[in-house]
């Protein structure tokens, strides 16, 4: 049912492993050179750049020959007609991108990537066409065909090209199935907390069949979006601003005094312990991250859920706790024999992490410009100390 | 085959030794697990929330507290950092160096942002430059310069870089008209000023990691500003051959390098320049739509032969 060979995948795995822990110094440049030509492969691959760079100008050239298609051969088409072409469309877009696999050996490539996301997105707009075109459209049945045919279309893109990122899109059309079912907005966050519930099993289920295997990663990922989904759902200070919330025709409005409410709040505390649990236990860096992610979610809008005041200081607090955090951790670990307690070490063992780091901190300091830069109108003199409105680094007064 | 699977077979057939085996299985099934990047991550964060706030409470609350108290507050933080770094940092080499502590990245970071916080105030409520901000900014940029090559730190020289364009932002501001093009003039200054400081200190070997930071900021700004020369049908097509070349330039560079960050640059930015002095004047739909399918296309092409010859994994 994959569209690459488990040989290939794990082919590529030990190649750039291979890589990896020679560049580590953990295996010599002979050695390298010795078994680098076992973990060859008969696939395509190229470098981020390119890949990111080719799915663009395919994207364009795809969306460009279906534009022009409609130009050219369908003046005024009806709604019905734009949504049979668009299907069509979404098959051959499908059917190519199946092509460049198997014909091009093309992996991770940006080509095959485009076409397969353009494929949902020609499904999606045409299965929406072609039902607005019945008369009389009922916007629910609409939101139903297109967003059940989304989350499909995206999870088999998932499955069949292992494309991490169709999986978080899969669950983006999710959240828009329970508005069909239901008006209430306390039903639909349950029923999408469910949704995202039963994935999770199937997730945890599956995984564990493939334990230090080339799908690990990718299970350890979706396992992650799920975890952050239904977080996102029950934490309704976030969901009131989310796509759930836009869409819905009743904008959710968040009652204190409701059992909903008083439950959700409830949830958010509970579950960033148990996703670090679960990381933890695991070892796994993704569900990890969420874990901590969701935490400092909680701990910024407590104060919001329970209607509290904030302070400008709150944001000096959280920092000091998170700092504290990560010094005590990093102590602790480092106190353990070898360096090591529990199996897990604070210390670096991979060179991929430093340059991740060093990457990662030349980018930050570039997009964080404002925290430096005053605003030009601050060349008034009689401009006011006050009224910061970010306070991103201070130098917004 | 896993990857466990295949370190055994390397072990029968002798390509590694059995510890190179135990340590390459271990490390595949994570053990131990390193929370490395995580703890740096948190690390980061915090840094990042305690200056927001910081500098929210400081606007909020400075005439309740005081200037002399906020001023003594952020230059105690100010000092504490900086006399950390300091005392802690090993002597200076021109060549990569490591943090002496897990720690020591982030204090320079706090440093760094908490003078930008104390200038900020300064200058707003005392006005002791009489609103020359542009002063401020290349004083900053000048000391984080310092810091960066000092400390050997990343994101402290993408602070000065920042900075520094800032300073060329600002000091054009007081023209009075012709913003645009001024800022262009400027911008391009800025790359040339950006661009040449790095090539000369990775020659004179200072720090020459370095150099990818300086060329990344520079061809950006760099595309930016020509794109919009293009976009200026004011003017009669001087930009738009500076386009091509800056383009030739960056796709050269990136193929001798094996930096295809730059290849993207001049796929992109020129695919767009070229695409609007195509297509500024053309008011057929069928032709702008025909256009974009075959040039797409043959962008599609000739990259896919730039990644079969040069692209390969990084």
């Amino acid at each position: 049912m994959r569209i690459y060979t488990e040989s290939s995948e794990e082919t590529l795995r030990a190649r750039k492993l291979l890589k990896e822990w020679t560049g580590d110094g953990a295996l010599t440049q002979e050695q390298y050179q010795s078994l680098e030509p076992g973990t060859a492969s008969n696939l395509r691959t190229t470098n981020i750049f390119l890949r990111l760079v080719l799915f663009f100008f395919t994207v364009v050239a795809v969306a460009a020959a279906a534009g022009l298609f409609f130009t050219v051969f369908l003046s005024r088409p009806s709604q019905q007609t734009s949504g049979i072409f668009l299907l069509l469309f979404a098959a051959v877009s499908y059917a190519v991108a199946e092509i460049a696999v198997a014909k091009g050996r093309l992996y991770r490539y940006g080509i095959e990537e485009a076409l397969a996301v353009c494929s949902v997105a020609f499904l999606c707009v045409g299965l929406g066409a072609l039902f607005t075109a019945d008369a009389p459209p009922s916007l629910r049945e609409i939101q139903l065909v297109v967003s059940a045919a989304g989350t499909m279309a995206s999870l088999w893109i998932w499955y069949r090209f292992n494309l991490w990122y169709a999986f978080p899109a899969a669950m983006i059309f999710a959240i828009f199935l329970p508005g069909c079912w239901t008006a209430s907005d306390s039903a639909q966050h349950v029923v999408i907390a469910v949704l995202y519930a039963a994935g999770l099993i199937c997730i945890a289920s599956i995984r564990s069949c493939h334990r230090f295997d080339y799908l690990e990663d990718a299970y350890s990922l979706s396992e992650a979006f799920l975890w952050l989904g239904i977080y996102l759902t029950f934490n309704l200070k976030i969901s009131e601003f989310s796509l759930l919330s836009l869409w819905s025709p009743t904008r959710f409005t968040s009652e204190p005094a409701s059992p909903f409410y008083w439950t959700t709040w409830v949830l958010i505390w509970c579950l960033p312990p148990l996703i670090l649990t679960r990381g933890i236990r695991r070892k796994d860096r993704f569900v990890l991250a969420v874990g901590a992610i969701t935490a400092v979610l909680t701990l910024v809008t407590n104060k919001p859920y329970l209607g509290w005041q904030r302070h400008t200081w709150d944001p000096m607090l959280l920092g000091v706790a998170l700092t504290g955090v990560a010094l005590s951790l990093r102590r602790w670990l480092a106190r353990g024999p070898g360096g090591v307690r529990h199996g897990f070490t604070a210390a670096h063992l991979s060179g991929k992490d430093k340059h991740a780091m060093s990457v990662g901190s030349a980018v930050l300091g570039l997009v964080t410009p404002q925290s430096i830069t005053p605003p030009p109108q601050a060349t008034n003199p009689e401009h006011r100390f006050g009224g910061g409105g970010s306070g991103g680094g201070g130098a917004d007064f | 085959m896993n990857i466990v699977a295949r370190l055994e077979l390397w072990k029968e057939q002798g390509a590694i030794s059995a510890q190179q085996e135990a340590h390459l299985a271990s490390l595949s099934r994570g053990e131990p697990f390193s929370l490395s990047l995580e703890l740096n991550f948190l690390l980061y964060a915090g840094v990042l929330a305690f200056v927001a706030g910081l500098g929210w409470t400081i606007s909020t609350w400075s005439q309740q507290i005081g200037d002399v108290l906020v001023l003594t507050i952020l230059t105690i933080i100010l000092a504490a950092s900086f006399w950390y770094c300091f005392s802690r940092a090993p002597a200076w080499s021109a060549a990569e160096t490591t943090a002496p502590t897990p720690i020591f990245d982030y204090i320079l970071y706090l440093g760094s942002l908490v003078w930008c916080v104390e200038l900020a105030y300064l200058e707003n409520r005392l006005h002791v430059l009489s609103g020359q901000w542009d002063l401020y900014l290349l004083a900053t940029a000048l000391l984080f310069f310092f810091l960066a090559y000092r400390f050997d730190n990343r994101f402290v020289l993408s602070l000065a870089l920042s900075s520094l364009a800032g300073w060329f932002g600002l000091t054009i501001s007081h023209w009075p008209s012709h913003q645009d093009a001024t800022y262009r003039q400027y911008a391009l200054l800025y790359c040339l000023v950006v661009g040449a400081t790095g090539a000369v200190l990775q020659r004179l070997e200072l720090k020459s990691h370095f150099l990818n930071t300086y060329l990344n900021v520079a061809a950006n700004v760099l595309f930016w500003a020509v794109l919009s020369g293009v976009f200026d049908s004011q003017d009669d097509g001087l930009w738009f051959v500076g386009l091509l070349i800056a383009c030739g330039a960056s796709l050269a560079w990136g193929l001798k390098r094996r930096q295809f960050a730059f290849v993207a640059y001049a796929a992109v930015y020129g695919y767009v320049g070229v695409s609007y002095m195509l297509l500024r004047n053309a008011n057929d739909f069928t032709l702008i739509l025909t256009y974009f399918v075959f040039t797409a296309i043959a962008m599609v092409v000739m990259l896919v032969q730039i990644a079969r010859r040069f692209g390969r994994p990084e």
